[in-house]
C-alpha cells in the first residue's frame, strides 16, 4: 500500500466510530426531515403514509402563518443584539482572567459554572420565576417606553437589560475558549511592542484581537448553535407543537425547521463576512 | 517600570493594581452565582413563598416538605425509585465514555489525518449543529424502529453517541496542537496509537473535561429515549421519570415538587462540575504548548 492511502485508511479508521453513530442518528434523520418538508405526512394504522406536495408547506408558513414570521424576524434581531454582547463580554471576562489577580482559579469556575445550569428543567423553572431579568430594571424602566423613545435601538436595548442574566448565563464555553486561547499567544510579543513604546490598549487592538479572530469566529458559530437550538426558544417550542398538531403534522413542522435552519446560516454568514473582513483589515 | 508587569510571572500576592479587576469580576461573578443559590432556597420553600411576587432569591423558612411530598409519589408508582436511577447512572456513564472516545478519535483524524473526505466531513458536521434537535426526532424513530431498537436498554445510548458539538470542540482544540509534535513522536518510533492515546488524550485534558461536563449533562437530562422509544418502564430513566411526576401533578401543589425535583437533577451535574473543573480551568495554563 502506498504511504498516502495507508494515511487516509488510518484516518477513516480513527473517525469511523463516529461516522456511524453520526450518519444514523443525525446525517439520516435530517434528510429524512427534508424530504418531509415536500410532503404532507399522515400516521395510519399501516405505517407513515407521505404524499408529495411540492412547496405548499414554504408557502403556508410565509403567507398562513404570523406566528412563525413573526417569530423569526424576532429571533434574527436578538440574535443581533445577543451574540455581539456575549463575544464581548466573555472576551472582556478572559482577557481579565488571564491577569494575574489572586484567586483567578476561583473566578474561573464561577464563570464556568453557568453551563452546567443553562440546559433543561432548572433553566426552564428559572425563567418561569422570572429570575432572569435584572431585579429592578423592569420598575426603572419599561421596554415598551424606551422602544417609543429611541426606535429601534432602545427596543433592542430593552431586550438587552431584561435578559442581562440570561446573556451572561451563556457565557461560560466562550470564556473557557478565550481563556484557552489568550494563553497560547506568544509573550514575547508583548514585550517586544511593549519596548516599543506600545500601551495596554495599543497591544490590545493591534496583537490580540487579530491574533484572536479566528477564535471568535469560533465562538460566534457555538453561541449561534447553543442560543437557536436552546430548547425553551420559541420557534423550537413552535417547531415541536406544531410537529403533533393534528392540521399542520410532521410534513409542516419540518418545513419550518428547514426554514429555520436557513435563517441561521445566513445569519452565520453574515457574522462570518464581518470577522473575515476585519481579519483581512488587520492583516494589511 | 510599571509597562513590564505583564512579563511577571504569576504574583501570588494581592496588590493594589488588581483592584480595578476586582471591581469588575466580583459583581459579575456575583450574577453568575445567584442562579445556582436560587436552585437550592426554592427547592427548600415552603408553598406560600413559592406563591410569592416578586419572588424572593432567598428562602426565608426552609423545609423539607417539597422533598417529603415527591418522595410520597414516588412510591406510590410500581417500581422502585432506585431501579430509575441505576438506569440512569449505567446510561449516563456509558455515554460519557464513549462519546469522549469516539469525539477525540474522530477529532484527532479530522485535525491531523488527511484524507479525502476530511474537509467535507467536518463541513457537514458544521451544517448538522445548526439543525433543530426536535425536528429530526421522528425521522430518527423511524430507524430505531427498522434496526428493530425500540424497547431496548442501549436505544438509551446509541443516539447520543456521535455529538457534533463535542467534535466541533475537540476539532478546534487539537487544531492548536503543532504538527511538529506529532513528527517528533512518529521520527521516535510512536505509532498512530501511541500517539493517540499518550499525546493527544493528555494534552486536550481541557476540552475532554469541557466535553465530560456536556456530554454527561445531555445524557443525565435525556428522556427522549425513555419517552418515545420505551415502553417498558424498567429501562426507563430518571430524568424521564422526574418530568412525569412534576407534569402529571401539575396543580399549585406540583409547583413545589417541581422545584424539589430540579434540584435533584441538578446535584449530580454540580457534582461531576466541581471534580472536572479543575481540569477545565488549570490544565489549559500548563498543557506544555505555546
Amino acid at each position: 500500500m502506498k504511504l498516502t492511502a495507508r494515511n487516509s485508511a488510518k484516518g477513516y479508521f480513527f473517525i469511523s466510530g463516529w461516522i456511524i453513530g453520526f450518519l444514523i442518528f443525525t446525517l439520516i434523520p435530517i434528510i429524512r426531515t427534508f424530504w418531509f418538508s415536500f410532503n404532507r405526512v399522515r400516521f395510519t394504522a399501516d405505517g407513515i403514509k407521505e404524499s408529495f406536495i411540492g412547496l405548499l408547506n414554504y408557502k403556508n408558513a410565509f403567507l398562513m402563518d404570523v406566528a412563525f414570521t413573526d417569530g423569526l424576524i424576532n429571533y434574527a434581531g436578538q440574535m443581533a443584539v445577543f451574540i455581539p454582547v456575549i463575544i464581548t463580554f466573555s472576551l472582556i471576562a478572559a482577557i481579565l482572567l488571564t491577569k494575574d489577580i489572586k484567586g483567578k482559579g476561583f473566578f474561573r469556575t464561577i464563570f464556568f459554572l453557568p453551563v452546567i445550569i443553562t440546559s433543561g428543567p432548572v433553566m426552564k423553572q428559572l425563567i418561569e420565576q422570572n429570575a432572569t431579568s435584572l431585579p429592578g430594571i423592569s420598575e426603572y424602566f419599561s421596554v415598551q417606553e424606551l422602544a417609543n423613545e429611541f426606535g429601534l435601538l432602545g427596543n433592542l436595548l430593552g431586550t438587552v437589560l431584561s435578559s442581562f442574566i440570561m446573556i451572561l448565563w451563556f457565557c461560560g464555553v466562550q470564556i473557557l475558549i478565550f481563556i484557552a486561547a489568550i494563553q497560547k499567544l506568544d509573550q514575547s510579543m508583548y514585550e517586544a511592542a511593549s519596548i516599543d513604546g506600545a500601551s495596554g490598549w495599543q497591544s490590545f487592538w493591534k496583537l490580540t484581537l487579530p491574533a484572536l479572530m479566528p477564535v471568535v469566529g469560533v465562538n460566534v458559530l457555538y453561541t449561534l448553535v447553543t442560543l437557536s437550538g436552546f430548547s425553551l426558544n420559541t420557534i423550537v417550542q413552535k417547531i415541536s407543537t406544531d410537529m403533533y398538531d393534528i392540521n399542520r403534522g410532521i410534513g409542516y413542522a419540518t418545513a419550518l425547521s428547514v426554514i429555520y435552519f436557513g435563517v441561521i446560516l445566513i445569519i452565520l454568514t453574515v457574522f462570518m463576512v464581518f470577522i473575515n473582513g476585519r481579519r483581512k483589515k488587520a492583516e494589511r | 517600570m510599571s509597562k513590564f508587569q505583564g512579563t511577571k510571572i504569576n504574583p501570588k500576592n494581592f496588590h493594589k493594581s488588581q483592584i480595578k479587576f476586582y471591581l469588575f469580576l466580583v459583581p459579575f461573578a456575583v450574577f453568575m452565582v445567584l442562579p445556582l443559590v436560587f436552585i437550592f432556597s426554592q427547592a427548600f420553600k415552603p408553598m406560600d413563598e413559592l406563591l410569592q411576587f416578586p419572588p424572593k432569591i432567598l428562602v426565608a423558612h426552609p423545609s423539607f416538605e417539597n422533598f417529603r411530598q415527591l418522595f410520597s409519589t414516588m412510591t406510590n408508582s410500581g417500581l422502585p425509585v432506585t431501579r430509575y436511577l441505576f438506569n440512569s447512572i449505567t446510561v449516563t456513564a456509558i455515554t460519557v465514555i464513549l462519546t469522549v472516545y469516539i469525539s477525540v478519535s474522530a477529532g484527532y483524524a479530522l485535525s491531523k489525518k488527511k484524507f479525502g473526505l476530511r474537509n467535507f466531513i467536518f463541513k457537514v458536521n458544521t451544517f448538522a449543529l445548526m439543525f433543530v434537535p426536535i425536528a429530526v426526532s421522528i425521522p430518527r424513530y423511524i430507524i430505531v424502529v427498522k434496526m428493530g431498537l425500540i424497547d431496548t436498554f442501549v436505544i438509551n445510548i446509541l443516539p447520543m453517541l456521535a455529538m457534533p458539538v463535542g467534535l466541533f470542540l475537540v476539532k478546534q482544540f487539537i487544531d492548536q496542537i503543532p504538527d511538529t509534535l506529532i513528527e517528533a513522536a512518529k521520527i521516535d518510533g510512536a505509532n498512530d496509537f501511541i500517539i493517540f492515546f499518550r499525546i493527544i488524550i493528555p494534552l486536550c485534558k481541557p476540552a475532554i473535561a469541557t466535553l465530560v461536563i456536556l456530554s454527561f449533562q445531555t445524557a443525565w437530562n435525556y428522556t427522549e429515549a425513555s419517552s418515545i422509544y420505551i415502553n417498558n418502564e424498567s429501562f426507563k430513566t430518571f430524568a424521564y421519570f422526574m418530568n412525569t411526576v412534576t407534569s402529571t401533578n401539575n396543580t399549585v401543589a406540583g409547583m413545589g415538587m417541581a422545584a424539589a425535583a430540579a434540584l435533584i437533577m441538578f446535584l449530580p451535574n454540580l457534582i461531576i462540575f466541581i471534580f472536572t473543573q479543575s481540569k477545565v480551568m488549570n490544565t489549559m495554563a500548563h498543557s506544555g504548548i505555546k
